[in-house]
């Protein structure tokens, strides 16, 4: 028997508890030994509680270290506050992995996409300094820091080394916007000289997005500012497959949380419809965090097999299985491959 | 016939400006700065890199740099002029700061920002 791991799991909203529970399910089928304490975030817990996220969720999160997360809705212009971006906030999770990565069964234009994306995750003009200076004028500042651009570039510096990339490209805009990006693009410069032995070099954003939707292939890791890199992670994630596929994960230096990038779907929340593949592929990046390789794999395996096999897929792939369903089969498949 | 640009100055709307606030950027080594009341101004919160570092629990992990968005707030009905006192009465004290907001409520809305 391995390690009991104990994971805050957070269902979010909308569709994200039906989507969380079909996760869980094909999780714990895998082998692995998580002990799963539920807690609450986003706009359905504000009623109840007057916050997007409890001081108990907050606790929760801070003492298991490791968190797997559900959709929640952010609401557009006024309203409140992003649940996401208050996580963020309050646990310092500076960066955002977002790996792009061909799925084989998902026939796409390309052969090889695999990219891995690290975004800055706390600063930019995500820092909430926004001012009316006049009755017809907004801004909205823009921050880079030295230390949270060095931080991050020294992050995926030591992500790639261990997981064997062999060449980081610093995203940017430094040629127009000369302070910000080009202190970012430095602190980048100034890590890549600590390692070597990895390809380091730069690409303008605008050129990058070009090159991207031209021959994706060329690319290995990124490291982009917060809102390049909210960007570009989506148009990776096209490449592969929608978001539907796309894993990502927030980590700091005390804990990760591991979620889906897309939205919570508050239309379709209770039809048990929608494809939970993108919490699920988040959920295996978790297993792999959590040093539980062989059950990622199992799970990886086995989901590809229901993919490939097109009976138990969900509508967006063609399909008309529910989330149950989808869940179910990949559960089957890999007590078959047993 | 209006070009694009005369149309859309065509659309501009008056609204009605009250002044209600200072954003203050502090510029210091000594961490988290402390204030008493300044004129006709108290500070309401504190913000490093965006995220709220006072009132309230900070983690002792947070990243932090040398610069503060300090937000305070009026008192009392003010006027531009109990700016340049607040202003004063703070560069006396000796806080060092890179820039000053004004912050404006706008027909009876906020103009600004709140803090993570």
């Amino acid at each position: 028997m391995g390690t009991q791991h104990v994971v805050t799991m957070l269902p979010g909203e909308g569709t994200g508890p039906e989507i969380c529970e079909a996760v869980r399910l094909v999780i714990d089928a895998s082998g692995v030994d998580i002990k799963w304490e539920y807690e609450e975030i986003g706009l359905d817990c504000l009623d109840k509680h007057g916050t997007l996220l409890p001081d108990k969720t907050v606790q929760a999160i801070a003492r298991n270290k490791i968190a797997l997360k559900g959709p929640t809705t952010t609401p557009v212009g006024t309203g409140h506050k992003s649940a996401n971006v208050t996580l963020r906030k309050v646990f310092d999770l500076y960066a955002n992995v977002r790996p792009a990565k061909l799925i084989p069964v998902l026939k796409r234009p390309w052969d090889k996409i695999d990219i891995l994306n690290f975004r800055e995750n706390t600063e930019d003009c995500y820092a909430a300094i926004e001012h009316m200076v006049s009755d017809e004028v907004a801004q909205c500042l823009k921050v880079i820091t030295w230390p949270g651009s060095y931080r991050i570039a020294e992050f995926a510096f030591k992500w790639a080394k261990a997981n064997g990339r062999k060449k980081i490209y610093c995203v940017h805009k430094a040629n127009i916007m000369k302070m910000t990006d080009g202190l970012f693009l430095d602190a980048f410069r100034e890590v890549a000289k600590k390692y070597p032995d990895i390809e380091s070099g730069d690409i303008i954003v605008d050129n990058c997005c070009m090159q991207l939707v031209r021959n994706p292939a060329q690319f290995d890791c990124l490291v982009l500012p917060n809102l390049y890199g909210d960007i570009l992670t989506d148009l990776c994630a096209g490449l592969v497959g929608g978001l539907g596929f796309a894993p990502g994960a927030n980590v700091g230096d005390t804990c990760a949380i591991f979620e889906a990038v897309h939205g919570s779907a508050p239309k379709y929340a209770g039809l048990k419809k929608v494809n939970p593949s993108a919490v699920l592929v988040s959920g295996i990046m978790m297993l792999r965090w959590m040093k539980e390789e062989a059950a990622a794999d199992r799970i990886t395996k086995a989901m590809f097999a229901v993919l490939d096999e097109r009976k138990h897929v969900t509508y967006d792939v063609g399909g008309t299985a529910t989330t149950d369903e989808y869940a179910q089969a990949i559960v089957d498949k890999m007590h078959e491959k047993a | 016939m209006p070009t694009c640009t005369d149309i859309a100055k065509a659309t501009k709307k008056k609204r009605e400006i009250k002044l209600v606030g200072i954003d203050m950027y502090i510029i210091t080594e000594e961490g988290i700065p402390k204030f008493d009341e300044i004129g006709a101004f108290k500070c309401e919160f504190i913000s490093n890199r965006g995220t709220k570092v006072w009132p309230g629990f900070v983690s002792p992990d947070l990243l932090q740099v040398n610069w503060y968005r300090c937000r305070f707030m009026a008192t009392q009905t003010v006027q531009d002029a109990d700016v340049n006192t607040f202003l004063d009465a703070l560069t006396k004290k000796g806080w060092w700061w890179s820039a000053a907001q004004k912050l404006w409520n706008y027909d009876g809305e906020p103009g600004f920002s709140k803090a993570y």
